[in-house]
């Protein structure tokens, strides 16, 4: 049987885990620890390996959901993860002191399987910090001439989350029916 | 640091913005310091109260049929003398404000003592956390793009109230003020009492100007502040303004205003939560109900005026409120909408039923134009107390309203045979979604197509395109592709690829 995934990244306290939580059939595996780096000022713990979630379709088959660490220095992780993925959520932290700058980084690292794939972006926590905008980030990215969905997301809202990947999934085949 | 040596923590009672404001930059700058404004009366050391100010006298008055816990501080025009209580003559000077400051850190450690000795726990009503300003993310720029080189002068006069009532010549392209009551002496508001013709070069010329503002905060900041996706017949606004709240929260020296704004903008709930969506039942049970559409003349018949309708006020509405920088109520016969431009918020008191019932009226000019006003209101003299949870973003606000007076056509201005642009996704989290919307914005982004080709190439009724237009285009995110080049563009045919089977089976676990 295919291995299918979804690969969720962003940077620290973005909400991955809580994000695929939000989707997941089955009690997600998480791999917190205690922060003891500069990632302890944003959370009290982060992820240090991977975060695992699984949505079961109806006909039995596992869509694997898979949280990249955000610390960059299991950045290595990153191309062995996404090998088979069907698409890349980037959830961006709007509080974060330059969320541009996270969202250029992660770009640029899954740059090749985005090519292959595709991406959509969640902001969170933009009811704390409203700026930069939705219009913001996508000023920013048709500088690079990319379109992709950029929604407010609130992780812990299973709607918000689903509505980002079926926007991946759309962006895959708008030919997809309702 | 010893409790004489820390900042008096003062709670305001009944005062508008401005006043709060004008006392915030008042104890921080002349005052150096020596006290501070905290958001609730639980955490105050002392209560100050405006005689002067009707809302405040209440509650004064209230107050001090209580015993005393905190000392009270007054601030009044006449002579003010009252056991125990402070009082500060207007217009209010640093010294006497200092004076007063001291003796109630001293009046506060007495009365702290004498509780402790009492052993006695009054429960403080936590009635005011519940009442926020209209207008508080306006107070936290206007502080936090404060400079202190400096020092504020303080202006605790009593204000009053700027009304501008400006009556609107619907059919018209301009917008005359036909009256503007000038109470205030400010020097932004004096220009006002002019005649102003609005017409759509000026319009044109905004725009520019606002891109030209944006093109040097870009040289500034290094950061591209976007171009408002504003076309001459979409109307929401550039925010260029107003400073980038994020660095202002980060460099703000004010953790209780910042903990304060925080809260507020999470209690706007209707902001942050996901938006409605409908599928293809429930858009014909609450949009489409009415039906406008003649199924027997021609596809390219199917189309709306935006000015018959709430829209088109509410658009009108907007520029006046962009143009004057400040909020803006839109009455009529029906619930008045106030429109904060500054803010992006929209605030109405009525649910979406109502609104939605009213927006899909076509309303009769010769009927509502007489009752239509919009009214430029001064922030600073607006003393409301509002439900947060009304707030809703202008956005997300337009959006729906042109869902709901689209009821399936597309608005006169798009030439149904000439393709449309997407200019970038709609953020979907926060709007209502019509049937198919997703897919029509993916389709879309790829590249300019006429409304009817995408309607075939996604096999869906053409209503469910005209409606995503209709409410894209109201907002700016579609055009009409002009360009020569858009029109060369040959759309990609949608394929289907191997995997669409299981795209399709993730698509409907999703749905569920």
């Amino acid at each position: 049987m295919s291995h299918y995934k979804i690969i969720f990244t962003g940077p620290v306290g973005a909400g991955k885990t809580t994000a695929i939580d939000s989707i997941s059939d089955v009690p997600p595996v998480k791999t917190d620890s205690s922060a003891t780096d500069m990632t302890k000022s944003r959370k009290p713990s982060t992820t240090v390996a991977m975060d695992y979630g699984v949505m079961i379709l109806e006909d039995g088959e596992k869509i694997h959901l898979y949280g990249t660490p955000g610390q960059e220095r299991f950045d290595f992780m990153w191309d062995i993860l996404v090998a088979g993925g069907i698409g890349l959520i980037l959830l961006l932290d709007n509080t974060r002191p330059d969320p541009f700058k996270d969202m250029w980084f992660f770009l640029e690292s899954f740059k090749h399987f985005i090519a292959e794939t595709g991406v959509a972006i969640g902001v969170t926590q933009m009811d704390i910090s409203h700026k930069p905008t939705i219009a913001d980030y996508q000023t920013q990215l048709q500088i690079s001439n990319l379109n992709p969905p950029v929604f407010a997301v609130d992780a812990r809202v299973k709607d918000d989350v689903s509505l980002l990947v079926q926007s991946l999934l759309y962006s895959l085949d708008p030919g997809l029916m309702e | 640091m010893t409790d004489h040596l820390k900042p008096l923590r003062l709670a305001l009672h009944g005062m508008d913005s401005r006043h709060v404001t004008m006392l915030m930059l008042f104890l921080k700058g002349p005052c150096k310091g020596e006290a501070v404004v905290v958001n609730s009366p639980e955490d105050a050391d002392a209560n100050v109260f405006d005689a002067d100010v009707p809302e405040s006298l209440k509650l004064l008055t209230a107050h001090l049929k209580q015993e005393l816990q905190k000392p009270a501080i007054v601030l009044t025009l006449q002579n003010f003398s009252l056991e125990q209580v402070l009082y500060v003559k207007k217009p209010v000077q640093t010294g006497d404000m200092l004076r007063v400051l001291n003796e109630a850190k001293k009046l506060a450690s007495e009365l702290a003592k004498k509780k402790e000795a009492l052993d006695k726990l009054v429960p403080v009503s936590t009635a005011a956390n519940d009442l926020f300003d209209f207008f508080n993310d306006e107070l936290f720029h206007y502080l936090a793009s404060s400079k202190w080189e400096d020092d504020p002068v303080p202006d605790l006069s009593d204000e009053r109230q700027t009304i501008h009532t400006t009556n609107l010549s619907h059919h018209e392209d301009s917008i005359v003020f036909s009256q503007a009551t000038l109470l205030s002496g400010s020097d932004s508001f004096a220009q006002e009492s002019a005649a102003i013709e609005f017409s759509k070069q000026e319009e044109i010329d905004r725009k520019d100007e606002a891109d030209e503002f944006n093109e040097s905060q870009a040289d500034n900041t290094g950061n591209s502040v976007p171009p408002s996706p504003i076309s001459s017949e979409s109307v929401l606004p550039v925010d260029g303004e107003v400073k980038e709240s994020n660095q202002a929260l980060n460099d703000s020296h004010e953790p209780n205003l910042k903990n304060y704004v925080i809260d507020l903008e999470l209690s706007k709930t209707a902001k942050h939560q996901t938006a409605m969506r409908l599928d293809e039942k429930g858009f014909h049970e609450r949009i489409a109900a009415i039906e406008e559409i003649d199924l027997k003349r021609p596809e390219s018949s199917w189309n709306y005026n935006p000015k018959d309708y709430l829209q088109g006020y509410f658009q009108d509405a907007l520029i006046l409120s962009r143009r004057q920088n400040m909020p803006v109520m839109l009455q009529s016969a029906w619930q008045p909408i106030t429109l904060l431009p500054r803010t992006q918020e929209v605030w109405l008191k009525a649910d979406d039923s109502e609104l939605s019932f009213f927006a899909g009226i076509k309303l009769k000019h010769k009927t509502i134009d007489s009752k239509i006003s919009f009214t430029a209101v001064d922030p600073a003299t607006m003393n409301l107390t509002v439900a947060l949870d009304k707030f809703q973003t202008m956005e997300a606000f337009l959006w729906k309203l042109a869902c709901w007076a689209s009821k399936g056509r597309f608005p006169q201005a798009i030439n149904v045979d000439q393709p449309v642009c997407l200019k970038y996704w709609p953020n979907f989290t926060r709007l209502l979604i019509t049937p198919h919307a997703l897919r029509i914005a993916a389709l879309l982004i790829k590249g300019p197509r006429n409304m009817s080709n995408i309607a075939r190439v996604l096999n869906i009724k053409p209503q469910y395109v005209y409606v995503f237009i209709s409410a894209a285009y109201a907002v700016g995110l579609v055009s009409q592709a002009k360009r020569q080049s858009d029109l060369l563009v040959q759309p990609q045919a949608t394929m289907s690829n191997k995997t669409q089977g299981l795209l399709a089976r993730i698509m409907s676990k999703l749905r569920k």
